[in-house]
């Protein structure tokens, strides 16, 4: 009697614990990762696949295995802030901040407890963003492109273009945090090539247009963008200006030329974003970031169009097809 | 009584230490389950053995393997380095050479930034991913390691530095086949051959990695532990993983990787930069095709000896058995109970023993019996009769049978008379003087003192033990015994006692044997012959011996014998012949015969 009392008993418990099991199991408390947009989900589509590329490297699909949280800013970076502390007030476990320096600046005020990935091209020791590449300390750790600090090659691209020139226009962001920085590099790349520089600045895109009538002006045959994720997602409208106005201009993304426009150099933006997806993935699976280095990209890539460059009546010469990684005809 | 036994060794399976059983138990046991375990040992063992001698060779494959593919990595770049010093250089600026540089970098993406030197160790070009190229800077260059370092060999390279304490980068220096070819130096970035040892899998989840001479981590599958840099934790591990594999010979080792998980290594060089590639695997995938077996061979063990164990125990308990029944069965035959017998139906050695056992137990209770009853026929017989009764084993002799038997009747004349007027004290003190004297004649002649009643003696020769000449020896006995007697008469005569002593001797068939029961038993003889002897008693006179016709024909010469006649005896028709012995005191100095 007794003995049947224990085996009611103990199936009981393990009829319950299965229950409690299948319970868990059903209802979808995925683990939840906060994306802090700077622009619209249509701009960022291909940054995004590449993102969620590398989450499906660490094992992580979205809606599966992990739920997403979007917050977009639409171009207005001075959103940025208030979107992420939004984001932290919602309980995300992660937070991804891609995109650049202003991301990652309004994703780090938000929190000092939940890990941050970010995704940039500035160098995050130099923006205060992480204090070493090696072993983040703190609740920080990303990517990194070299966008930034390449500035000074797309100068050099446009001197190979042009080389009889005295000047060129660089095109500057003055509210991007890296800003500084890259106009001195490129004055003191001007200076040993023996060039001029015109600095034009945009912050907003009404301001676009005078970049492409500007340099006509002044006499620069050529424009140089400085890296900013500004302009990295405004490609498209660029090249659409550069066509219209008949300047050769050289950016950072890849988009550019795509896009009909001469030339870009910079880091491979599937790579960072993939790889910020990596991360993102490894510390939603409970990795702590310092033990997650700062990636820098390994690929710099020059992409050059042909068809754009019989357009605006130049010839690229061999030095410059042949450094092409891809050249578009 | 044997079921309570039976359950008593059920509840005890292993009975008290140095008990047979235990013995038995374990000398089986052990003689079975030693084998089987030394033989199931040293099978795992061996198995173990060649699994790790095809670990061995396999990882140190995939480890040449996986080393052969990073030479790969950086044979390539140095082949491209060599690409540009082919040609000496001109004194003009070569457009072409900047051109090729420039086309190298897209070639080689691992490599950073290629710096070309004169012969005479000038910059002449230097173009490079992040910062500016240059054109003919003409920059001293014989300082640097690498310039140096190229003049002694054709290629160099360069110790393994953190870029920002993160990144390893590696300085590789080509010189041209002739020194106005100059030489190519080149930044090369080794994150890359992360895509070089990520697409190296050794079996299911183990790895490959590269550590530089010094012992730092160059190149491994999850980057991150790369660019950690110099100094990090993971280093150190894989550095002991690599001095055990050292200290081995190059064989393949056990020991914890970085995340602390055990695992198999084995490792090879890579020549040009003298690095050295290990390959791991985890323990348990590595040990995986074997422990599967191992299991089995534990279960076929474990099973094998609890076989043993049940075979030891049921044999053991087969043997001990029929001995604690013996052990049983003798102890109660010891205490008498010789009814009892030990029931082992077997056909080996303990079932021959148990029939033994009962046998002797049923001997035993035969020869009881009969030292009992010959204890009771001792009283009847002369010392030397029972002995052989008892000698013989058997008192079958006492049978009742027809034998030529002499008969002798003696008696006290005057006793009657005496034993009125006298004291007890007096008249025992006689009795006892006077068996005593017949007593030692009847012993010393061997015959059968059948009847001793008061002062009549009956007394019987060659019956029941047979003796030659039986007539002569009851002659001789009964000479010595009337002057035995006469001696004692003298004596109590002095003592004012009149007292006599007769003798009758006849001889003749008769029946004899134990008559009576178990409980009075004597032995006797039934015939004419016996009255005879009692009638020639009563008729003679103190002092006389007579003797009948058929003794004294018997004795014959053996001893003088006087004839007296006839006499008219009462019982008998008719008239019968006697004969006297003569009895004198010269007797008791003759020899006795011989009992034997």
């Amino acid at each position: 009697m007794r003995r049947r009392d224990i085996l009611g008993a103990s199936a009981g418990a393990l009829v319950g614990s299965l229950v409690a099991r299948a319970a868990r199991a059903q209802p979808p408390t995925r683990p939840a990762l906060g994306y802090l947009g700077s622009e619209t989900p249509e701009r960022v589509a291909s940054r995004l696949e590449a993102f969620r590329a590398g989450l499906a490297e660490a094992g992580l699909v979205e809606g599966r295995d992990v739920a997403i949280a979007y917050r977009w800013a639409e171009g207005r970076y001075e959103r940025l802030p208030a979107l992420a502390k939004d984001l932290v007030r919602s309980g995300v476990a992660v937070l991804v901040a891609p995109g650049g320096a202003p991301v990652v600046l309004a994703a780090k005020a938000a929190t000092e407890t939940i890990p941050i990935v970010f995704e940039m091209g500035g160098d995050p020791v130099a923006l205060g963003v992480v204090d070493d590449l090696a072993r983040p300390r703190g609740n920080l750790t990303g990517v990194s492109s070299l966008s930034v600090e390449v500035s000074n090659k797309r100068l050099e691209f446009m001197r190979e273009l042009f080389p009889a020139a005295v000047s060129l226009a660089v095109a500057v962001n003055p509210t991007s945090p890296t800003a500084g920085s890259q106009l001195a590099g490129l004055r003191s790349a001007a200076e040993s090539l023996g060039l001029r520089l015109h600095v034009l600045e945009a912050s907003r895109e009404d301001a676009f247009e005078a970049l492409f009538t500007e340099p006509h002006r002044l006499g620069a045959p050529g424009l140089v963008f400085t890296s900013d994720p500004f302009f990295a997602y405004r490609s498209a409208q660029l090249a659409m200006l550069a066509d219209r106005h008949g300047l050769p201009a050289i950016t950072q993304s890849r988009d550019f030329p795509q896009a009909g426009g001469l030339m870009s150099y910079g880091g491979d933006f599937t790579q960072t974003h993939r790889q910020a997806g990596a991360y993102a993935g490894r510390l939603l699976r409970g990795e702590k970031p310092r033990d997650l280095p700062v990636q820098l990209v390994t690929k710099v890539e020059l992409f050059a169009n042909l068809l754009a460059a019989a357009r605006l009546g130049v010839t690229l010469p061999p030095s410059i097809l042949s450094s092409a990684d891809v050249v578009i005809e | 009584m044997r079921f309570g036994k039976d359950a008593a060794m059920a509840r005890l399976p292993i009975p008290p230490r140095g008990s047979l059983f235990r013995q038995y138990f374990l000398v089986l046991f052990t003689a079975v389950a030693v084998p089987l375990l030394t033989a199931g040992g040293s099978q795992a063992w061996f198995g173990y053995q060649d699994q790790r001698a095809r670990l061995n060779d396999l990882l140190g494959a995939e480890a040449r393997n996986a080393a052969a593919r990073i030479a790969h990595f950086i044979d390539g770049i140095e082949s491209q380095l060599a690409w540009m010093v082919q040609l000496p250089w001109t004194g003009t600026v070569d457009e072409r050479r900047r051109i090729d540089a420039l086309r190298l970098l897209r070639q080689a993406p691992a490599v950073a930034s290629l710096r070309l030197i004169d012969g005479a160790s000038k910059e002449r070009l230097a173009v490079s991913r992040i910062g500016l190229n240059r054109v003919e800077s003409g920059a001293e260059a014989s300082a640097d390691p690498a310039v140096a370092g190229v003049r002694a060999g054709r290629v160099w390279f360069g110790p393994v530095t953190y870029h920002r304490n993160s990144e390893p980068y590696m300085t590789v220096a080509v010189a041209g086949n002739r020194a106005a070819a100059g030489i190519a130096v080149a930044e090369i970035n080794l994150k890359l051959i992360l895509d070089v040892v990520a697409g190296i899998r050794i079996g299911e989840t183990g790895l490959a990695l590269v550590l530089d001479r010094p012992g730092r981590l160059i190149a491994h599958p999850d980057i991150s532990l790369v660019l950690r840099g110099a100094g990090d934790r993971t280093a150190e591990t894989l550095q002991a993983l690599r001095a055990a594999i050292v200290a081995q010979h190059g064989r393949a080792i056990t020991g914890p990787d970085p995340a602390g998980r055990m695992v198999v290594a084995a490792m090879a060089p890579v020549q040009g930069p003298d690095w050295s590639v290990l390959v791991h695997q985890p323990v348990a995938e590595a040990f995986g095709p074997i422990r599967a077996a191992f299991w089995r061979l534990l279960a076929l063990l474990l099973a094998g000896t609890g076989f043993a164990a049940a075979l030891a125990y049921w044999l053991a308990g087969r043997m001990t058995g029929p001995i604690r029944l013996l052990e049983e069965g003798a102890a109660r035959i010891g205490a008498g109970q010789f009814d009892h017998r030990i029931a082992i139906a077997r056909g080996d050695e303990l079932g021959r023993l148990a029939s033994r056992f009962n046998e002797m137990a049923r001997e035993v209770a035969i020869s009881q019996e009969r030292s009992e009853r010959i204890d009771r026929l001792k009283r009847f017989l002369a010392p030397q009769v029972a002995e052989l009764v008892d000698r013989v084993g058997d008192d079958s002799l006492l049978d009742g049978q027809r034998v030529e038997v002499v008969v002798v009747f003696g008696d006290l004349r005057g006793f009657t008379p005496f034993s009125a007027r006298s004291e007890p004290a007096q008249i025992m003190g006689v009795l006892s003087e006077y068996h005593a004297a017949v007593g030692v004649c009847v012993d010393r002649h061997g015959a059968t003192l059948v009847s001793l009643a008061g002062d009549g003696v009956m007394i019987l020769v060659n019956a029941p033990v047979a003796c030659p000449e039986p007539a002569l020896r009851a002659a001789r006995m009964v000479i010595e015994m009337q002057a035995r007697v006469q001696a004692l008469i003298g004596v109590w005569r002095a003592r004012g006692h009149a007292l006599g002593f007769g003798i009758g001797l006849a001889m003749g068939p008769a029946t004899v044997g134990r008559i009576g029961s178990d409980s009075r038993l004597d032995y006797t003889a039934i015939g004419t012959v016996t009255n005879l002897a009692a009638r020639l008693c009563a008729s003679a006179q103190d002092g006389q011996i007579l003797v009948d016709g058929t003794a004294a024909e018997a004795i014959a010469g053996g001893l003088p014998l006087v004839s007296l006649g006839t006499r008219q005896l009462k019982g008998f028709d008719d008239p019968v012949a006697v004969f006297a012995a003569a009895a004198g005191r010269k007797a008791e100095v003759q020899p006795a015969p011989d009992a034997a």
